[in-house]
Order: C-alpha cells, then sequence, then structure tokens
C-alpha cells in the first residue's frame, strides 16, 4: 500500500500564505509544514482501505478484431466508510479499452460497477497488468493505493471477413452435390442412387444388373465422396509479415484459410490446420465438424509472424505424418521467387505426387500500383522492376503447375473466394 | 570507355524536360548526405580540441589582463616583475582592498595597477591604512576622484596629447629615480589613453614636465605615475622607464634611493616586499551598494520557500503514475515492396534503360497475347503477325515498339512506357 499526494494537497499548502505574510520568521515555515504533513497524513488515514476493497472482473473472453464487447468490474466495499475510489485497469494499449482509470463512489456495504467497453485494434491474446485500486480521503488531499487480485485476459480472434461469401459457395457445392448428372464416375466420387435413364445421361452409367431386376433402364448416380481429409498449412515466416494494405499477409492467408474451413465443413470434409515456419508450431488437429472452425479461430488467434525463413523439408515431413494418401494439401505461402527456389519446389513435387496441392498465395495490391506507374523517370523504373517481380512470380506459378500443383494468386480481397473456387473445381472435377 | 558512354546521355537527359531522380525526393537526398558528412564532422571536432589543448599547455597558465604580473603579453607587466624578482624584490599579487590595505599598515610598498576602478570606501580604506602605518603608496593614473581622497598637493591638469620624450627636469634629483628621460607612446598605442600629467602644491613634488604638468609627482609616500605604459612589457623597454619603474618598486625610498638598490643588490639583509595590488570586481568591498533583493519585504524570503515548497508538492502530486507502464510486444510487419522498390532505384542508379524496357515489353508482350489468345512461348513474329490487323501502328514501329531495340536516353523510356500503354489499350478496344 502506498500514500500519494493529489494536487488538492498542493492547494491547501497555499492556504498558508497568509499565515506567513503576517508572521514571517523561518520557525512558522516548519511549523505550517508540520501542520500540513499532519492535516494530509490524517486524511489519508481516515480513507477506507483499499485492500480491503473486493474487485471482481466479468470480462468478455472473446471478440473478434474490430468488433466492440462489453465488460464490468465490480468493486465492493465491505469496510464501514465510505470509499471514493479512483480504479485504473492496466489492459496493454491495443486491448482498446475505452478508459482505463475510472472515479467511483461505493457507499459502505454496498457494490458498485464500472462498466468497459474494449474494441481490440491487434488480433490475439490481451491481458490486464494490473488493476490498482486508491482511496481517496475525506478532504481529497491524499489516497492510499493498493493493487487488486483480478486478472483479465481476453482473445482478440481474427475477423474472418471472408465469411461473406461463404453463402454463395456454399450454395455452389449444393448444386455441385445435386446435379448427378455432370458427376462422372471418377477418383474422389462414391455411388449415390439409382434413378431412372433420361435422355443425355452417359450409357456408360447405366446399372444393367439394376435394369434387369426393373422394367425400365437405371442409371447409377455418383457424387463427391464426402469425409475426406483436408490439411491447411499456413506460412508463418517471414515473407507473412509483409504489410498489404492494412493487414498483413498473414492475416489475408488465415481468413482464406478460415473461408476454405468452413466451406470444407459444409461439404463434410475433416480439416487439419498447421502452422510452421522452422518448427510446426501450432497445429488444428482432430476436430470434429461441428467444432472446427471454432477451434481454429482461437488456435489462430495468437499466431504473429516470425523473422525466420521456413524449413519446407521439416514441414513436408510434419505433412506427411499427419496425412492419408489422398488427402488435400493446401499451401497457404507468398509465392515469391527466391523464397521458392530456397525449398518449396521440390517439397511441392513430391507432395503432389501423393496429394491434390493447392498453393494459395496472396499477392501484393501495391505491386500493381507500382507497375501502372508512368508519371515521371523514378515510376517508370519502377513499374519496370514491377513488371519484373511480377513476371518472377508468374514463372515460379508456372513451375509450380508444371510439378502437379494448382496455383492461386489473388491479392488479399480476392484470394479467400480463388481458393474456395479451386476448393469447388476440386471437388467438381472429382478429383476430391 | 564506360564513362564516355555514360556521360553522353546524362548531358541530353538534364538538358530535357524528364525530372531528374535527385529532384523528386531531395528530403531523401539530404538525409544520405549527413550520414556522409557526419565522420568530417567528428574528425573537425576532434582535430579542433586537441589544437586549444595544445595551445593552452603551450602558453602556460596565466592570467591574461592590463598590468597583469603574469602577463607575458604586450600589456601586462611579466617583465617588470620578474627584474623585480631578480633584484631581491618579493612581489605579491593581491586582488583584495583588504589585503592591500593590511599590506599598507605594515609599512610595505602598495602598486595599485588601476585606481579609476576602486569605489570611495576602498580609497578611504587604502587612506586609513596608510595612516596608520608608513606604508608607501604607487598609483598608476590615477584620475581627480582618487587624489583628492589620497593627497592634498597633487591634481590631474591635462593629458599629454601625443607621445613624446619627456626629460626630467632640473629640478628633480630624487624624484627621478636615475631616469633622465622618460617615453611614453602615441594615445592610439597606449593601454589606457593618453597620458595623464599632474600639478603639484604645497610639500608635493614633480618631475619630469611638459605640456605645464608632470608625468610623476610625489607626496607623502605616495608616488603618482602618470602612465600605465611605464609598467607594461612594451613599455618598460623605452628610454629610461625601466630605471623610473624598478627603482622606485624595489623599495627605494625617495630620501635615499642608493641604499635601497645597494640592500637589493646583495647583503640580503632584509628581503624587501612589493604588493601588486590589481583592483578586481570580485572584490567584497567593491560591491557594497544596496541590491536589488535588498529592498523586499520581510516577509519574501518565508514566501518564496514556502511556495517552493508548494510547486514540489505539486509536481510530486502532478506527476504520479498510477500504476505500472505497460508495455505489449507488438507483431512485426514488413514493407513487402522494399525489393522492388530496391530494384527500381538500382536499375535507375545504374541507369540500366535497356533491362527496364525489356521488363516493361515483357510484361506488355504477355498480357497482349492473353488477350488474341496465342501461347506465351510464341515468338515476337508471331506476336506482331497476330497484332498487326488490330492497331493502326504499322509492322516496323510495332517492332521497335516491343523488340528488343535500345533505349538510349531517359525521355525515350518513359515515352516506350506510354507507347506500351496506348498499345495495350488500342487492343482493348
Amino acid at each position: 500500500m502506498r500514500i500519494s499526494l493529489t494536487p488538492r494537497a498542493a492547494l491547501a499548502a497555499l492556504l498558508a500564505v497568509p499565515v506567513i505574510v503576517l508572521w514571517p520568521q523561518w520557525w512558522m515555515l516548519l511549523v505550517l509544514a508540520v501542520v500540513w504533513a499532519a492535516v494530509v497524513l490524517a486524511d489519508a488515514l481516515a480513507a477506507a482501505d483499499p485492500r480491503r476493497i473486493r474487485v471482481r472482473r466479468e470480462a468478455p473472453t472473446q471478440v473478434r478484431l474490430g468488433g466492440t464487447v462489453g465488460g464490468r468490474l465490480l468493486l465492493t466495499n465491505p469496510t464501514g466508510r465510505r470509499a471514493r475510489l479512483e480504479v485504473r485497469d492496466a489492459w496493454n494499449p491495443t486491448a482498446g479499452l475505452d478508459d482505463q482509470h475510472a472515479r467511483l463512489e461505493v457507499p459502505s456495504e454496498e457494490r458498485r460497477a464500472i462498466t468497459q467497453h474494449f474494441t481490440p485494434t491487434r488480433r490475439g491474446e490481451h491481458r490486464s497488468r494490473e488493476v490498482l485500486v486508491s482511496s481517496l480521503g475525506p478532504l481529497g488531499l491524499a489516497r492510499r493505493s493498493a493493487r487488486a487480485d483480478a486478472p483479465g485476459r481476453m482473445l482478440a480472434l481474427h475477423p474472418f471477413g471472408a465469411r461473406r461469401h461463404l453463402p454463395s459457395r456454399v450454395q455452389r457445392l449444393r448444386e455441385l452435390e445435386g446435379l448427378a448428372a455432370i458427376h462422372q464416375r471418377g477418383q474422389g466420387t462414391e455411388f449415390d442412387s439409382l434413378r431412372d435413364f433420361v435422355d443425355g445421361d452417359d450409357v456408360r452409367s447405366i446399372d444393367w444388373r439394376a435394369t434387369a431386376r426393373r422394367r425400365s433402364v437405371v442409371v447409377r448416380t455418383w457424387r463427391p465422396e464426402r469425409d475426406r481429409h483436408v490439411l491447411i498449412v499456413v506460412d508463418t515466416s517471414r515473407t507473412s509479415a509483409g504489410r498489404l494494405g492494412e493487414a498483413t499477409r498473414l492475416d489475408a492467408q488465415f481468413d482464406a484459410a478460415l473461408l476454405l474451413t468452413a466451406l470444407a465443413g459444409q461439404a463434410g470434409d475433416r480439416v487439419d490446420l498447421l502452422c510452421v515456419d522452422r518448427i510446426p508450431h501450432v497445429s488444428v488437429l482432430g476436430s470434429t465438424r461441428t467444432k472446427v472452425l471454432h477451434d481454429m479461430v482461437t488456435a489462430t488467434a495468437a499466431v504473429e509472424p516470425a523473422l525466420v525463413e521456413t524449413d519446407w523439408e521439416l514441414a513436408a515431413s510434419t505433412i506427411a505424418e499427419r496425412t492419408r494418401r489422398g488427402s488435400l494439401v493446401v499451401l497457404l505461402t507468398p509465392i515469391e521467387a527466391a523464397a521458392v527456389h530456397s525449398g518449396l519446389l521440390p517439397v511441392a513435387a513430391r507432395l503432389a505426387r501423393d496429394h491434390p496441392l493447392v498453393v494459395a498465395s496472396v499477392a501484393d495490391p501495391a505491386l500493381e500500383e507500382l507497375a501502372a506507374g508512368r508519371g515521371d523517370l523514378e515510376a517508370v523504373y519502377r513499374a519496370a522492376a514491377a513488371e519484373r517481380a511480377r513476371g518472377e512470380r508468374t514463372g515460379v506459378a508456372r513451375a509450380l503447375e508444371r510439378v502437379g500443383a494448382h496455383v492461386v494468386d489473388a491479392p488479399p480481397d480476392r484470394a479467400p473466394q480463388d481458393l474456395a473456387d479451386a476448393y469447388l473445381a476440386l471437388k467438381a472435377a472429382g478429383r476430391l | 570507355m564506360s564513362t564516355a558512354t555514360r556521360t553522353a546521355p546524362r548531358t541530353i537527359g538534364s538538358e530535357g524536360p524528364a525530372p531528374r531522380p535527385g529532384a523528386t525526393r531531395p528530403g531523401a537526398t539530404r538525409g544520405e548526405a549527413t550520414e556522409r558528412r557526419r565522420p568530417w564532422l567528428i574528425i573537425a571536432v576532434a582535430l579542433a580540441m586537441a589544437a586549444a589543448l595544445l595551445i593552452s599547455v603551450a602558453r602556460g597558465a596565466y592570467r591574461d589582463g592590463p598590468l597583469e604580473p603574469d602577463a607575458p603579453s604586450a600589456g601586462g607587466s611579466k617583465a617588470v616583475v620578474q627584474v623585480l624578482g631578480d633584484l631581491g624584490v618579493a612581489v605579491e599579487t593581491r586582488r583584495h582592498t583588504a589585503d592591500a590595505a593590511d599590506a599598507l599598515r605594515e609599512g610595505g610598498t602598495v602598486l595599485v595597477t588601476d585606481p579609476r576602478m576602486l569605489n570611495a570606501e576602498q580609497i578611504i580604506a587604502l587612506d586609513e591604512a596608510r595612516d596608520e602605518g608608513d606604508g608607501r603608496l604607487v598609483l598608476v593614473q590615477p584620475d581627480f576622484v582618487v587624489l583628492s581622497y589620497i593627497t592634498t598637493g597633487i591634481f590631474p591638469s591635462g593629458a599629454l596629447r601625443s607621445g613624446a620624450e619627456v626629460p626630467a627636469g632640473p629640478g628633480c634629483d630624487d624624484l627621478a629615480h636615475g631616469a633622465r628621460i622618460l617615453e611614453v607612446p602615441d594615445a592610439e598605442d597606449a593601454l589606457r589613453g593618453p597620458a595623464t600629467l599632474y600639478t603639484t602644491s604645497g610639500s608635493a613634488s614633480s618631475c619630469f614636465t611638459a605640456d605645464g604638468g608632470a608625468l610623476v609627482a610625489e607626496q607623502d609616500g605616495v608616488l603618482v605615475l602618470g602612465s600605465a605604459d611605464l609598467l607594461t612589457n612594451d613599455g618598460v623597454r623605452l628610454a629610461d622607464n625601466s630605471a623610473l619603474v624598478l627603482n622606485a618598486l624595489s623599495g627605494a625610498s625617495d630620501a635615499d634611493g642608493r641604499k635601497g638598490t645597494a640592500a637589493a643588490s646583495g647583503t640580503g639583509t632584509e628581503a624587501e616586499v612589493l604588493t601588486w595590488y590589481v583592483p578586481s570586481s570580485t572584490d567584497p568591498m567593491g560591491t557594497s551598494s544596496q541590491t536589488l533583493l535588498g529592498y523586499l519585504p520581510g516577509w519574501a524570503g518565508p514566501l518564496a520557500a514556502w511556495l517552493l515548497l508548494v510547486a514540489a508538492i505539486a509536481l510530486l502530486a502532478l506527476g504520479r503514475r498510477p500504476g505500472p507502464v505497460v508495455v505489449e510486444p507488438l507483431p512485426v510487419t514488413v514493407r513487402p515492396q522494399e525489393m522492388v522498390l530496391g530494384r527500381a532505384r538500382l536499375m535507375q542508379r545504374a541507369e540500366q534503360r535497356d533491362a527496364a524496357a525489356a521488363s516493361l515489353r515483357a510484361a506488355t508482350a504477355t498480357r497482349l497475347a492473353d488477350r488474341l489468345g496465342l501461347r506465351h512461348e510464341s515468338s515476337l513474329d508471331g506476336l506482331l503477325a497476330a497484332l498487326a490487323p488490330h492497331v493502326s501502328a504499322d509492322g516496323t514501329r510495332l517492332r521497335a515498339l516491343l523488340g528488343p531495340s535500345p533505349v538510349s536516353t531517359d525521355q525515350d523510356l518513359v515515352r516506350l512506357a506510354h507507347d506500351l500503354d496506348s498499345l495495350e489499350k488500342e487492343i482493348d478496344r
């Protein structure tokens, strides 16, 4: 517990000025100083004991980034004195607490609440470092302060802005499942039902045995196989720390991963997630279909890019452990010439041999602006450099396609939809 | 060879309307310049400090000023003091009136280098001390006020207009101190303006008369010298100035000057002491007037102390920090275009116009091939053939635009970029 002064204590000391003018002796100064100190000390001791104030927190545990959530701090005064309190709830700045300081009066044997509003500006975990309760004396000259035991923790989740694209993709998925006619028998399909032959049906799909049992000609229909396995691998290395517009590249990658998870959940597939750079650090494995999206949002909330290079060999061995043959592997990593040649290409070639492989990259929209620059000589040189960078990306994308991967390269606002569309295209083609 | 090829386009570029690279970002250029200049600045400062240190060591520690006993400069008096020391006179430097008065009381000789700096209180203190003891007082160029306090028969009568040699008159034998001719410099070369001349009356005696006044006067153990230049390192060399000064200061009394020199020259029975009094502004007697704070009422001091205390309390109260400073590790973000911009700057600095043009052409060719449904790998000829029916430009122009023709100037590069843009727009239409 600490005793500290308020500005009012300094004002109170000014009251001694007439006394000094009337009796300008040096011993008078000493007397006045002692009197002032005694008054301030008495005021501090007359304050309600802040250590006995009970603090309880009704804090939100989760909030989507960009949203606002309310919480309460409940203060109970069990002492016999009326408590005039100053409370500071020391959250970290990006937790977006509207006001860390609050003043309130709690009468004896009563309880009051401080309402708080959080608008976090950073994804991840936010904490309240400390709650400091200061109790002012009846004259307001001094306060006694003590720390209260009220830990606060809140998780700011990924905003998942791409979820507005989910309904249209789910509808496409339903159409895909319903339109049996466009479905051929192939890898990644399973037997759905028998129905009567209509004109236009493929004669190869006539089920002769069933036709023999019935009067009419019967065809078999196929539908995309359900309960397939999708593994999303998110690269959290140096290249993901790039700032594209408002957010980092990693945020866009998570956005795409979440949309794909939601869509695959609707399609009845199991989805796992792996975040890798030098080490595979966060993973969501074996969640049930209903819980996987929630698990993934929670798990990715605190993941931030690290300034290291990705060890793709390590990632490949981890992927091999976690998948069966035929699982869809989605690599969310930027396509950059240097990064790709350092190890992604051979790993992608190996993965594409065993799995349908999608390499999804979030492109930098600023590159397009630079490439369109024609203002002066410097802008033209920048445009040339940007065109060369784009050319390199295209070359790398083509190299990846040549080894058997599907490449999705789109700016942040398009990347989630494009990845979802690539997944639907794989479904439609019966490859999944 | 390379310089020739590189300088030629640069001159063409600077004449044309295309902006120079430096013109667009002056801030960056200036920042680089300060970065580069800093080591020179450090070296210059270090050299200056070393030079100052060397100079101060070589100069030795002395206090410079007019008639300072340690100063070897033109206006100092180191020569006189050193010769006096050789003659056996111990010279003690004093800067406070009280010390000089004590020396006078004990019967010593006191030289006042600048009596005009003294205020009335200091002059009276010196005069009283001289009355109590039997010390001698040597005043250098005193003014009327000083003389009226100390003597009764010596008055300043005017100034010596120009520097001149003043011979000792016939009437002065002891007062001449063995000097025959004194010489003082011109007013503009002199330390304190023109030399002052004095007239005497009563028991006072004077010597070295010129223009109706005397350069040296004496009364009851008060010796008045009319010019400060008699004592300076420069002035003491002139004519017989040294004889007058050394004899007058080495304790030779007016009564028998020979005895003083004899004592100094070797018998060594008693070392003479000369007090060299330099009036200073730090003298406690020099500042005795009522200070500004003295006009304040009596309660001002306690009140100021209390207000100081109140201010300290206010600072303490306002400076209180409620709880800890919350630090937060923020995630790292990187500007992704750095590499592209760096490459653009490199190309521009190396004037790689052909490389820039090649990448612009390649990008346009790729996009055109997409529009026309060609394979990316198709040759330039194939592209040009497919392009020809859709655009207004003829084959040679298209070939110059998309083919690998060299780009010689900066304007050509900008123009090429614009032409490629308009070609693409034409296909889009």
